[in-house]
């Protein structure tokens, strides 16, 4: 009998010191809080970590520095395995728990779908993993960014970079049967055509086909001197290359960001030697001045991928919107914070990307070309900083 | 304490509630839907309008599976053509939400018909594949069709209308998501007291005994998939006005497979297995994420650390339950009714 009072006893204050520490708010209303509906597990968990990291990195640089008038950055977030109706869920409860202004959605279908929402709320706006070509319409998706050129912008660098280096050059577009992959097709045939390249081709592969033998046939039969491969993280990108490789080919492959990250080519080997292309920032190892990525060595001296640079600038311009409408006086609503993020113009991402950068939309359309090399097993820049801005 | 139901009659006999504690939890229960817009936040009201979706569309594969005994793994592709339906009419006709929704299920019932066609050939496992096969079909359309459906970038459905009033937050939507999802799980529940639902049963418990007894197969397990795709067609179309924006992503085999997963773990052949296996199935995960909350305190970076954690826990319970209760949620709630009836007496 005594024993079990006294267990009891442990059991009810074990439990008030757990609900007290669960009941206590975690951080000061202060705070300026950065929502998440983050993929950390799922197709996209490899993103979602490398994203994580990278927006945490940015929060605890400018939190150092005593963080955004005096108010302190945190981010709230939450898994969603990369599912639209989890990334809903993780904004319902985050936004319910805390007072948000600046987040980050996961994906195309999340942006998509939580737009009337944003719209209706008028308090935050949102950037993401996202750079499809249909959310850079500040018409349509008015609180709504990305921290990079979309998609269709994405594979016009490529183009001018190959109208540059071959004129009058074949090339064919490889995407996979996804929302994601067919995304730039019908912008880069147009551009394409503008730069007077001849679209040899167009082949769409079924998600996650790993034999591609039909398709080989089908590259073999286009004899392109450039193939852009768009939709696809890693494979079939691998098979595509020995095979064409075999049959003699020396067609150029290349790639657009979400394909990009270092360490999964280094992963492939010699058969990745030449891969090209599209990057919006500096790698992890660019040598070029850039005080911030020299940062960004001092805090993890072991490689980031391309995803947590794309999570570090994309906290960069969150926080620099919230700041610019703080500066000014004014309420954090979304269309204020819209207005300051809009107003970047000539700003110096301690170099991030290479060049200053303008929002003048919801896109920073500027890339530059890189192709990975074996040998130093890193990727190497082969052009300088294009603007596709119209 | 309950010690018998004295029963008079077939009527009574039939009855879907025979006692009056079964009256007084229905009653909270329904006070208790009544209530969940006015009493929780956004994120709650978000869920429960999901729960409902799911329990509408476990109710209907449940109809299939476990009462008929027909393996399906079609159900995502029939949400999507009622969801695709619901986008489509409310895109190009402006009509109705109620009468886009009922529209969404005539179309998914239509189709199911169609699908169900090799049930009356094939079974089991066999059957699955066929279903299947019939959702890649599905899906291919989906896909391709972008006159129609708008191809991979899908379609982006305007919110539900009531006499001018939009309906877009989920609080607003739970009005029309609860009543339908209510009404469509007494009807499951009244099925089985109609000759077509013992028919299904005799069907699932031995198909040629059901034939030599008078039950046409073919009749009714096309009706069965007419009836369980109905219920995924209206689900779709709660779930297309819910998420506005429908594309051939939307709903996959894994949609499937998620509502097949709900009633086994619910318990299948039972209204109230479907109706637990699909809070289960969306409310675990869910249920998880405080768990987390809970240890964050102590974890540096508790969310990233803890995410796979959460997802291998939710596949565990899901196998714990297969093997400790087979016969799904449903059984435990049987039994802890039974252990009840003699209260305040011990047995």
């Amino acid at each position: 009998m005594l024993q079990t009072t006294r267990k009891t006893l442990l059991a009810l204050v074990a439990g008030s010191a757990f609900a007290f520490a669960f009941g206590a708010p975690a951080a000061k209303a202060q705070d300026l809080v950065i929502g998440g509906s983050i993929p950390l597990t799922g197709v996209f968990a490899f993103a979602g970590i490398g994203i994580e990291a990278g927006m945490q990195d940015y929060i605890a640089y400018v939190n150092e520095q005593g963080g955004v008038h005096g108010r302190q950055l945190r981010l709230a977030y939450e898994d969603t395995g990369y599912q639209v109706d989890q990334s809903v869920a993780v904004f319902n409860r985050l936004t319910s728990q805390h007072d948000i202004h600046l987040y980050y959605g996961d994906s195309t279908a999340f942006s998509r779908t939580i737009n009337p929402e944003l719209n209706r709320m008028n308090s935050m706006i949102m950037a993401g993993a996202s750079f499809a070509s249909e959310i850079n319409d500040p018409e349509a998706f008015p609180f709504q960014f990305m921290a990079g050129p979309d998609y269709t912008e994405m594979t016009n660098i490529l183009l001018e970079y190959i109208a540059q280096e071959t004129p009058g050059a074949r090339v064919l577009l490889v995407n996979s049967d996804t929302e994601f992959g067919r995304d730039p097709i019908e912008g880069t045939r147009a551009r394409a055509e503008e730069l007077g390249l001849t679209i040899a081709d167009v082949i769409i592969t079924p998600p996650g086909a790993v034999d591609v033998s039909t398709e080989i046939l089908k590259l073999r039969r286009a004899r392109p001197d450039y193939a852009i491969f768009h939709g696809y993280i890693l494979a079939p990108l691998p098979e595509f290359m020995s095979q064409a490789r075999e049959l003699g080919l020396d067609t150029k492959f290349m790639g657009t960001f979400w394909s990009m990250d270092n360490s999964i080519w280094q992963s492939v080997g010699e058969v990745a030697d030449g891969f090209m292309g599209v990057m919006p920032y500096r790698y992890y190892f660019d040598e070029e001045e850039a005080p911030m990525l020299e940062h960004i060595r001092s805090v993890r001296p072991e490689y980031q991928s391309t995803a947590y640079i794309q999570g570090y600038l994309t906290a960069m311009l969150l926080v620099e919107a919230a700041k610019r409408t703080l500066d000014e006086g004014q309420e954090l609503t979304a269309e204020n914070l819209k207005a300051a993020l809009n107003s970047i113009e000539d700003f110096d991402t301690g170099g991030l990307i290479g060049v200053p950068i303008s929002i003048p939309g919801n896109s920073i359309p500027v890339g530059r070309v890189y192709q990975y090399d074996a040998e130093a097993e890193r990727m190497v820049a082969v052009s300088d900083w294009i603007n596709v801005q119209e | 304490m309950l010690i018998a139901t004295a029963k008079e009659s077939y009527r009574a006999d039939q009855a879907l509630l025979t006692n009056r504690a079964q009256w007084v939890w229905l009653g909270l229960l329904i006070a208790g839907l009544v209530l969940v817009p006015f009493g929780a936040n956004a994120y709650w009201t978000y869920l429960a309008c999901l729960v409902l979706i799911n329990v509408a569309s476990a109710t209907g594969l449940n109809i299939l599976t476990g009462y008929t005994g027909l393996v399906s793994l079609g159900h995502g592709a029939f949400m999507a053509l009622g969801a695709y339906t619901v986008a489509i009419l409310e895109q190009r006709l402006g009509t109705p939400f109620l009468l886009n929704i009922l529209a969404g299920g005539a179309v998914a019932a239509a189709i199911g018909m169609i699908v169900g066609i090799p049930s009356l050939r094939v079974k089991g496992l066999y059957l699955a594949i066929a279903t299947i096969g019939a959702s890649i079909i599905l899906q291919f359309v989906f896909l391709n069709w972008t006159s129609v459906t708008g191809g991979s970038r899908g379609i982006n459905v305007a919110p539900a209308t009531f006499f001018g009033t939009e309906m877009a937050r989920p609080s607003e939507l739970y009005w029309v998501i609860m009543p339908i999802t209510v009404l469509m799980v007494l009807g499951a529940a009244n099925l089985f007291r109609t000759r077509i639902g013992r028919a299904f049963i005799a069907i699932r418990d031995r198909d040629i005994s059901a034939e030599v007894l008078g039950i046409p197969l073919l009749r009714y397990k096309l009706l069965s998939f007419a009836v369980s795709s109905f219920y995924a067609g209206v689900a779709g179309g709660m779930w297309a006005y819910m998420f506005r924006s429908v594309g051939p992503e939307s709903f996959t085999l894994l949609t499937s497979i998620f509502f097949l997963a709900a009633i086994i773990v619910g318990g299948m052949g039972s209204i109230l297995g479907a109706i637990l296996g699909a809070i289960f199935m969306t409310m675990v995960p869910e249920l998880l994420r405080f768990a987390v909350a809970f240890v964050a305190p102590f974890i540096d970076n508790a969310a990233t650390l803890l995410a796979p954690v959460r997802t291998m826990v939710f596949g565990l319970l899901i196998i714990l339950f297969l093997v400790f209760e087979p016969q799904g949620i449903a059984e435990i709630i049987r039994r802890i009714r039974r252990s009840w009836h003699l209260w305040p007496f011990r047995k």
